[in-house]
């Protein structure tokens, strides 16, 4: 009973937490309907921003900087006013050109800013935590509830600030003019701009008290546990988010409500369960699964918030930004459209320039580096299935990626060296067999987890393809039995054909480019049948496709598993090719990195995805050239982040838009838009 | 009606006597490459009401629309009681005194009858005389009265559209544009609709009105524009328009 007591008053200070942050993300999603993934970050920064103003002293930039020693409570103030224009200016830059883009791209543009910001924090206050500083309250003795529950001051000050800012926006919302105009402006921006309300203004005041909540839960959470560091607002701001779709996304008290659920599960879940402290992460993202499935508008939501993916997640332009620069952007997208147009004999030249590359090229380093952007078009490719075909958004591609890997990898030096002693050299056609397997493997995970999601529609679907990725990664980490954690698997034999080693640079990368030939190949002719027309449909407008007949979530559920078999298939080649795999290679960044690989080639079209890798990697290694950047390599990723904003709010419908696949039948126009099939 | 103050507000003195209360000249509005309104000329003089009629896509919705500042013009020029507003933010629009009852009325369903009629006062900027404006819109709307707690998605279509027009009137306009206010509704709230835009007139407002019924436009206002394929093609008081005219213009005949 007292061990129960304390568990729940544990539970209560972390679901107070998630709550605050959760009424960020319930905020803005419901002025804007945007899900504002970069809350996590505004939720660290706070914590930065706070443990900062109370030191005497702080190292920024690796310069020793002197700092007022605020006491916690002005320190917080500012921190949370600090954060909150932060979140305005984000607002103004990154989302606010997009209100009238396709769908997709202010969703990947908050992404692309969480980037930013937490490579931003880790250049400024370096990749070491940062410790809290003490506040004299928290050096209080404890208050001893019923003889056993021990809640310390600060405890019961995180409770009560977060039940008073919670209350007090509840009020405001319900009684201010400001509250009623931003609720006016969440019904109907049009109506609310005849009536006379600013609405870019209302918005932003949303933009500023959400982000406000972000930076007060993220410095409690820093002074609970006592640090600040640049990636501690990921897990946080995703609990955060599932707090919110848990609740209801778009209802306060159903952000309360569901920060409080996800705290006291995760708190009895980690007390309980035999080892729960390593799975608790996954319980949060098993009950939002399961939430979803039976009650996808959530506890206190509103059903029609699932129905907000209306119409083309890509199609549109941007009518931001300069003429000179949208017609630039127009240049290339025509340049790639022409290269896109010439069939088949276009992809031949293509792939012989590639062999040629591959043969001439005389650096192992470089074609190290080839073989790295093969891997990841091809794995773009998988991805670009389910994203630029189907127009769904993925981001837990890589866990398909991730089920490749460890199958190949499992078998061959966990079961089949370490238990047996089979050398790797004698079973070499194992890997030929594991490519289709894993493929199928994935696959079937593919149409597990699709089946009961795929109802969903847009940003509730990515949301929790999200969950589904982490909770194979908490697998790869914890499951130590069956993956080696987080040590990783080593001495993954490379590809061996006929007994003729094929590790060798450069026959890895002929290795790699035949597979791609194959990807690629499947992948269109599949596009072209009549599925791929059934995904263009489902992706230019849902109802309109199911309207028409198409069953949606059917071929949803194909483009779902076609993703996955290709992200297994290449996952096998990948463990082999790099030799080693930790839970590391499969996180959510990358899969973010192949979403941008995707966007930046081109959406919905063959050649793009191998284009962004190309543009990408080589980029990557150029930069590492670059003085400043060796200085601080985090800037790499703020830089991806940039790249991928850029891209957004000047062209969100990606730099190849014209070559993507239309619904026209070839031979409908004679030498009209016609694929490349091969990259 | 007459206990209780009249609705309308004296137009600001700066206006010119002669000068009409809006002017429209050379409005073209975009939408890409598609040229939805193509230039058209428009005067509405203080205490009128004014109508533009046509058929589906002859765009008067968009002209409105760019009348209050909801898309942007590709050319021309707006002046509204005596000031140049083109490039004016609608909110600032609103606060000058031009209110738009939007297509579908368009209330805010969520929330109740008053809270969308205090919201109709957003603009003014002054708390101090929302009660009495309040009393107003009853004694104008005696049907809203017993609302006042309902959630206005809860109304019927009717009492949705009078809700429209009193939270656009709520902002104290001197010019009340009304796009489709009989659109669905049934005949005898259609009459009593247009009963009222006679009624708040009477008091000395000034109307633009868009409305797909040609004859009860024509029957209601001072002054017709007819217009097709975004071009205003014939113009006269509402008198003396012959609707046999008007009847070749939405049929498509050229004229």
């Amino acid at each position: 009973m007292d061990y129960l007591g304390q568990l729940l008053a544990n539970g209560l200070v972390l679901g107070a937490i998630y709550a605050l942050a959760a009424v960020a993300f319930t905020l803005v999603y419901g002025v804007v309907r945007l899900v504002n993934f970069a809350f996590g970050e505004l939720f660290m920064l706070g914590a930065f921003l706070t443990a900062s103003l109370m030191l005497p002293e702080v190292r920024l930039l690796g310069t020793i900087v002197p700092m007022p020693g605020f006491s916690l409570p002005v320190a917080a103030m500012g921190a949370i006013t600090l954060t909150a224009a932060l979140g305005v200016l984000v607002d103004r830059i990154a989302y606010r050109p997009l209100r009238n883009a396709p769908r997709l791209a202010p969703l990947i543009t908050s992404i692309a800013v969480s980037v930013v910001l937490q490579s931003l924090a880790q250049t400024i206050w370096g990749a070491e935590e940062l410790r809290f500083p003490e506040f004299y309250l928290a050096t209080l003795p404890p208050v001893v509830l019923f003889d056993s529950i021990y809640l310390s001051v600060m405890d019961l000050v995180v409770m009560a600030t977060a039940l008073a800012a919670m209350l007090g926006l509840s009020a405001f919302i319900a009684r201010s003019s400001l509250g009623r105009a931003m609720r006016a402006s969440a019904e109907d921006q049009m109506a609310a701009t005849l009536v006379g309300i600013p609405v870019n203004r209302v918005v932003a005041a949303a933009f500023a008290i959400g982000s406000g909540f972000a930076a007060l839960a993220g410095l409690l959470y820093a002074q609970t546990y006592g640090f600040a560091h640049s990636s501690m607002g990921f897990l946080p701001g995703l609990k955060a988010l599932t707090a919110a779709v848990l609740g209801g996304i778009g209802s306060i008290p159903g952000a309360a409500l569901g920060g409080l659920i996800l705290g006291l599960v995760e708190a009895l879940g980690s007390g309980y369960l035999p080892n729960g402290t390593a799975w608790k992460d996954a319980i949060s993202f098993v009950l939002l699964v399961g939430l979803l499935y039976l009650r996808p508008q959530g506890l206190l939501g509103k059903p029609e918030l699932n129905s907000a993916g209306r119409g083309s997640l890509l199609g549109g332009a941007s009518e931001f930004g300069a003429a000179w620069l949208r017609t630039s952007f127009a240049k290339v997208d025509g340049a790639l459209a022409r290269a896109a147009a010439g069939g088949p004999r276009a992809a031949l030249a293509l792939l012989a320039l590639a062999i040629l590359v591959g043969a001439l090229v005389p650096s192992d380093y470089w074609l190290r580096i080839l073989t790295m952007v093969v891997i990841y078009g091809m794995l773009a490719s998988g991805l670009n299935v389910i994203v630029g075909f189907a127009g769904l958004l993925d981001l837990g591609f890589v866990a398909f990626w991730a089920v490749g890997s460890y199958l190949t990898s499992i078998l061959f030096v966990l079961v089949l060296k370490d238990q047996f002693g089979v050398a790797p050299a004698d079973i070499w056609w194992l890997l030929y067999l594991n490519l289709p397997l894993a493929g199928l493997l994935a696959a079937g995970f593919a149409v597990l987890l699709g089946t009961p999601t795929l109802r969903l529609r847009g940003d509730y679907l990515a949301i929790m393809t999200l969950g589904f990725g982490e909770i194979v990664r908490v697998v790869a980490i914890n499951w130590m039995d069956l993956t080696n954690g987080p040590m990783g698997i080593r001495g993954i034999p490379a590809p061996n054909l006929f007994g003729i080693a094929l590790g060798s640079p450069r026959a890895q990368f002929f290795f790699a480019l035949a597979l791609a030939v194959l990807v690629v190949f499947a992948i269109a002719r599949l596009v072209r049948s009549y599925v791929g027309r059934a995904w263009v449909a489902i992706r230019e407008d849902e109802e309109a496709a199911e309207a028409m007949g198409v069953p949606t979530a059917r071929y949803k559920l194909y483009a779902y598993a076609a993703s996955g078999f290709v992200g297994g298939f290449v996952g096998v080649f990948y463990a082999h090719s790099q030799q080693y795999i930790s839970p590391l290679n499969f996180s959510l960044f990358e899969n973010i990195l192949l979403l941008m690989l995707v966007v930046l080639g081109g959406l919905g079209t063959f050649v793009g995805p191998f284009v962004g890798a190309l543009i990408w990697i080589v980029f990557l290694q150029l930069a590492l050239d670059l003085p400043f950047v060796q200085a601080y390599p985090e800037t790499r990723f703020a830089l991806l982040g940039v790249v991928l904003i850029v891209l957004m709010v000047f062209r969100p419908q990606g730099l190849a838009a014209s070559a993507r696949v239309a619904l026209t039948m070839p031979g409908a126009r004679p030498g009209a838009r016609r694929v490349k099939e091969v990259a | 009606m007459s206990p209780i103050a009249p609705i309308v507000h004296p137009i600001e003195p700066t206006l010119h006597p002669t000068e009409p209360l809006l002017q429209v000249a050379g409005l073209a509005v975009s939408y890409g490459r598609i040229r939805a309104v193509d230039g058209i000329d428009l005067a509405v003089e203080p205490g009128r009401i004014v109508s533009l009629v046509g058929s589906n896509g002859a765009g008067k919705t968009t002209t409105l629309m760019a009348l209050s500042g909801l898309l942007p013009l590709a050319s021309g020029r707006i002046r509204f009681a005596g000031e140049d507003i083109t490039a004016l933010a609608p909110e600032l629009r609103v606060a000058r005194g031009i209110a738009h009852v939007p297509e579908r009325r368009r209330v805010f369903a969520g929330m109740s009858v008053r809270e969308n009629l205090v919201l109709g006062a957003y603009a003014r900027g002054d708390a101090v005389d929302i009660a009495s404006d309040l009393d107003r819109m009853v004694a104008l709307f005696p049907r809203l009265g017993e609302r006042m707690a309902q959630l206005a998605g809860t109304l019927s279509g009717g009492e949705q559209q009078m809700l429209a027009i009193a939270r656009g009137l709520m902002s104290r306009p001197s010019l009340l544009i009304m796009d489709e206010p009989t659109m669905g509704l049934a005949p005898q709230m259609i009459d009593l609709i247009l009963d009222t835009v006679l009624e708040i007139r009477k008091q000395g407002m000034t109307v633009l009105l868009v409305e797909q019924n040609a004859v009860e436009a024509m029957r209601l206002s001072d002054h017709v524009y007819i217009m097709r394929l975004g071009r205003i093609v014939h113009e006269d008081s509402g008198a003396n328009i012959d609707p046999e005219r008007v009847k070749s213009f939405y049929l498509g005949a050229d004229s």
